[in-house]
């Protein structure tokens, strides 16, 4: 069997998932021997193969039309699609802004804020992507498996990576299952 | 008794057992979050659905009787589904993100529900609705966002506490709670007992003092007992690294049954007293910081010449919040072996000589438990104000109101359980008992006495009216209230111990006799008493007043106490004065000697409450180093004093009769 190929990417997220990843420490090279780790954040490669991969991992919820596009191509490129963190399962934090309008929450973000110069305006660049209401994966695209976690553990991600490599679906229980 | 089985397992169960109640007889596990032991059953959540054998559809099973040879299954395809999509509900309703909320991470039941479950996400998506938070109380914050509509705390809050000020706004999804109609919890009619704040399911109910400040997976339990009063409640004291993160209500205490008053939960978290953590001596006039042996030295060597020296001598007073040991020591050591003449409590037998002397002139004891309330029909107070005090026996009475329970307040002055009253008597000043005399010969007169009818009633009758102000009519009514109740009730308190008190007392006690509330085997009448040890204090005899009379010194154990003005002022020229003390106060700043002893959390030592039941508080803090346990120091003192002391203490709580028989625990 050949090594199953895994992408991963970030959408509305702290990079926390990631770093969580990495958290694993030695065992990440295990990782690299069970399965081909082609394009991720924090890698060269930045955008999956267009041949598609077996396994898509993505971090975060969807804010904005750009997340949409780094969702709908993943999906598109990967068997199994990963939900990873509380972000992409549930919205996570991010989320909180929803009990806000966006105008509110570009208003607060760019002119209120107590570090903000005066005159600060909300960028309106028709290049810029367009924000949305926050989602979380599954509001956008069909979603495999759930990873919950602000961020999930060292110990989860490497349990549903070595699972997913080995041709099993990964069950969270336990010490595994937690949503904080 | 009604067959049922569970998943398999036959089990027999009292007729008008729920399913659920069934479920946990046979340790059958079924998931509940609207469900709370001490309250009704509401039906509120659905989590508990399980399937029924022959029923069309799923069954709540804490609301669901059983039946005889019902077939029950709790773990099938169906079921696990069913809970899945519950929890899905309300998850998706609110603002239920785990990452941050205080209570995540073992303290949420819906989060635990949910992991039970293995639900690695919800499949609907969140209602992004703002809900009120309402952070206007000192004790708690209400956020509504993490609502689940339980119930819990409104049922708490009604049965449990009798208060009724929490209740639900708006319907279904749109549902919140309030207080009253809407005020601000802050200005509303809660007393802060913070009952809500601990049944609460998630973190809606926020405790401003202990959020954030530990889970329950790193927190040590202590079970112990109140010294708010002398109610007694079972606490359980929360503490981390050697700090109280909080107290809750002990679940499992025959006192209480998990229900606190503010002075129980939140007051010991408010402490702002300056902690002595040091024995100090008077030098120069100032009071310096001294080792154990120099203070206790000079302790001695000013008592020593006084011992046996009767009325000129030493004399002693200690806090009833002091446990029974320390107690008995003092008693012994100025008392018995000292001889002084003045051995007394800090509230000077106020509460409780009275009592305690007729105790021995029946020979017996009089009183009964406070578990009468709950099951009394017609409650009379007497001479106490149980809504500032004994908070906790007045939410006995209040919540027993609402199964019918008529209430009769009798109180010159203005009462705060006069709202709830069905009938206020308001007498005039100090005719408490022509009162009393009074409703004995209404009885009579209506032929409701269930002892010997008294003769001439209706000229008594007539007295006392004139004498109290009160009109014949209201005597009657009263009477007829008591006199047909089917398990009446007679609390009374310090406000009837005034001058002629005794008689006072007596006459109760007729009353009580008359009215069917007391007979040869039992009482259902109840003194409250007053702070924690009232009645140990009371058993040892130290329930005089308290004079200095020409005594060269004063002795007092104030524990953790707060001394009185008076107290302060009464010893003020007093030559010598030793207090042994938790806290700095003004009575410390007086002293000559000052020792430091562990505060009621540091502790451990036995209480006997109000309706004679001997408890133990145990240690949920070690003390700072230089402060020991109030019956040590005393000990200390007599070592000194070349006096020995036995640890008697126990059989010495029965050198007179009680006005209330005791019990272990």
């Amino acid at each position: 069997m050949a090594k199953p190929k895994v992408s991963s990417d970030w959408m509305a997220g702290c990079a926390g998932c990631h770093m969580s990843l990495l958290d694993m420490d030695e065992r990440i090279l295990q990782v690299v021997e069970l399965v081909d780790l082609r394009s991720t954040p924090i890698t060269d490669l930045k955008v999956p193969d267009e041949k598609g991969v077996d396994v898509g991992i993505l971090e975060g919820g969807i804010n904005n039309t750009a997340n949409e596009e780094v969702a709908h191509r993943m999906r598109s490129r990967c068997s199994i699609l990963v939900a990873l963190g509380d972000c992409a399962v549930f919205g996570g934090v991010p989320a909180m802004r929803n009990f806000f309008t966006i105008e509110e929450s570009l208003r607060r973000a760019y002119v209120e804020t107590e570090s903000t110069e005066p005159g600060s305006k909300i960028p309106d660049d028709p290049e810029l992507c367009v924000p949305t209401r926050v989602r979380s994966l599954q509001e956008v695209v069909p979603v495999d498996i759930f990873v919950p976690g602000c961020p999930p553990d060292a110990d989860t991600i490497f349990y549903v990576l070595s699972e997913l490599a080995q041709g099993r679906r990964p069950v969270l229980k336990g010490d595994k299952l937690s949503w904080q | 008794m009604v067959n049922i089985s569970i998943d398999g397992k036959s089990i027999q169960v009292p007729d008008g057992t729920t399913v659920l109640q069934a479920a946990r007889m046979a340790e059958v596990y079924i998931p509940t979050l609207c469900d709370h032991p001490e309250l009704t059953p509401y039906g509120g959540c659905r989590l508990c659905l399980v399937e029924v054998e022959g029923a069309r559809t799923l069954q709540p099973s804490c609301t669901l009787p059983v039946n005889n040879n019902m077939i029950v299954h709790t773990d099938t395809e169906k079921v696990r589904e069913a809970r899945k999509f519950v929890l899905t509900l309300i998850f998706s309703e609110r603002n239920h993100f785990c990452p941050f909320c205080q209570v995540s991470g073992g303290d949420c039941e819906l989060q635990n529900a949910a992991y039970r479950e293995g639900m690695t996400h919800w499949p609907l998506m969140t209602n992004w609705q703002n809900y009120v938070v309402d952070a206007s109380h000192p004790n708690f914050v209400l956020d509504n966002n993490r609502c689940i509509l339980c119930r819990r705390c409104v049922r708490a809050c009604g049965e449990l506490v009798g208060n009724f000020t929490l209740g639900f706004e708006e319907r279904g999804a749109s549902s919140f709670l309030v207080a009253d109609l809407g005020t601000p919890l802050g200005e509303s009619t809660c007393v802060a007992c913070g009952t809500c704040l601990q049944v609460c399911p998630t973190g809606a109910l926020i405790d401003r003092a202990s959020a954030y400040h530990g889970k329950d997976v790193q927190v040590e339990h202590h079970p112990s007992v109140c010294l708010g009063c002398s109610v007694g409640c079972g606490i359980d004291v929360l503490t981390r690294d050697n700090n109280i993160v909080r107290i809750e209500g002990n679940w499992d205490a025959p006192v209480n049954d998990g229900v606190l008053c503010n002075v129980g939960r939140f007051q010991p978290m408010e402490e702002k007293r300056e902690r002595i953590v040091t024995p100090m001596v008077r030098k120069d006039g100032k009071l310096k910081a001294a080792t154990w042996d120099e203070a206790l030295d000079v302790v001695a060597t000013h008592l020593k010449p006084l011992a046996g020296k009767n009325g000129g001598g030493v004399a002693a007073l200690a806090s009833t919040r002091l446990p029974s040991e320390a107690l008995y020591s003092f008693k012994q050591l100025f008392g018995e072996k000292m001889q002084s003449s003045m051995v007394t409590s800090s509230e000077e037998g106020y509460p409780t000589a009275i009592s305690a002397d007729l105790a021995g002139e029946l020979g017996k004891s009089f009183e009964g438990r406070l578990a009468e309330i709950n099951t009394s029909d017609c409650v009379l107070v007497i001479g106490v104000d149980l809504v500032n005090n004994h908070q906790v026996a007045g939410f006995f009475v209040k919540r027993t109101l609402q199964n019918g329970t008529k209430l009769v307040v009798i109180d010159p002055q203005e009462n705060p359980l006069d709202s709830k009253a069905d009938f206020v008597v308001k007498a005039l000043k100090g005719t408490d008992l022509d009162v009393i005399h009074g409703l004995s010969a209404a009885l009579s007169q209506l032929g409701l006495a269930k002892t010997k009818a008294i003769g001439k009633a209706e000229e008594t009758l007539k007295a006392a009216s004139e004498k109290t102000g009160i009109g014949t009519e209201t005597f009657l009514t009263v009477a007829k209230l008591l006199g047909s109740a089917r398990h009446p009730v007679i609390i009374y308190g310090k406000g009837i111990m005034v001058d002629g008190g005794a008689d006072t007392l007596r006459a109760l006690v007729d009353l009580a006799h008359t009215a069917g509330v007391a007979d040869e085997s039992h009482s259902a009448m109840i003194s409250t008493k007053g702070h924690a040890n009232s009645l140990a204090a009371a058993q040892y005899k130290m329930d005089k007043p308290f004079e200095v009379n020409g005594h060269q010194a004063v002795y007092i154990a104030l524990g953790d106490d707060v001394p009185s003005k008076r107290l302060s002022q009464k010893v003020e020229k007093v030559p010598f004065l030793v207090v042994q003390a938790s806290y700095a106060s003004q009575l410390s700043a007086i002293a000559d000697v000052v020792l430091p002893v562990e505060m009621w959390a540091e502790q451990e030592g036995h209480y006997l409450n109000l309706e004679g039941r001997l408890q133990k508080a145990s240690k949920s803090l070690p003390a700072p180093a230089d402060c020991w346990s109030n019956d040590a120091v005393l000990k200390a003192v007599a070592a000194r004093l070349g006096i020995e002391i036995n640890e008697n203490w126990k059989e010495q709580l029965y050198q007179r009769v009680p006005s209330v028989a005791f019990m272990e625990g």
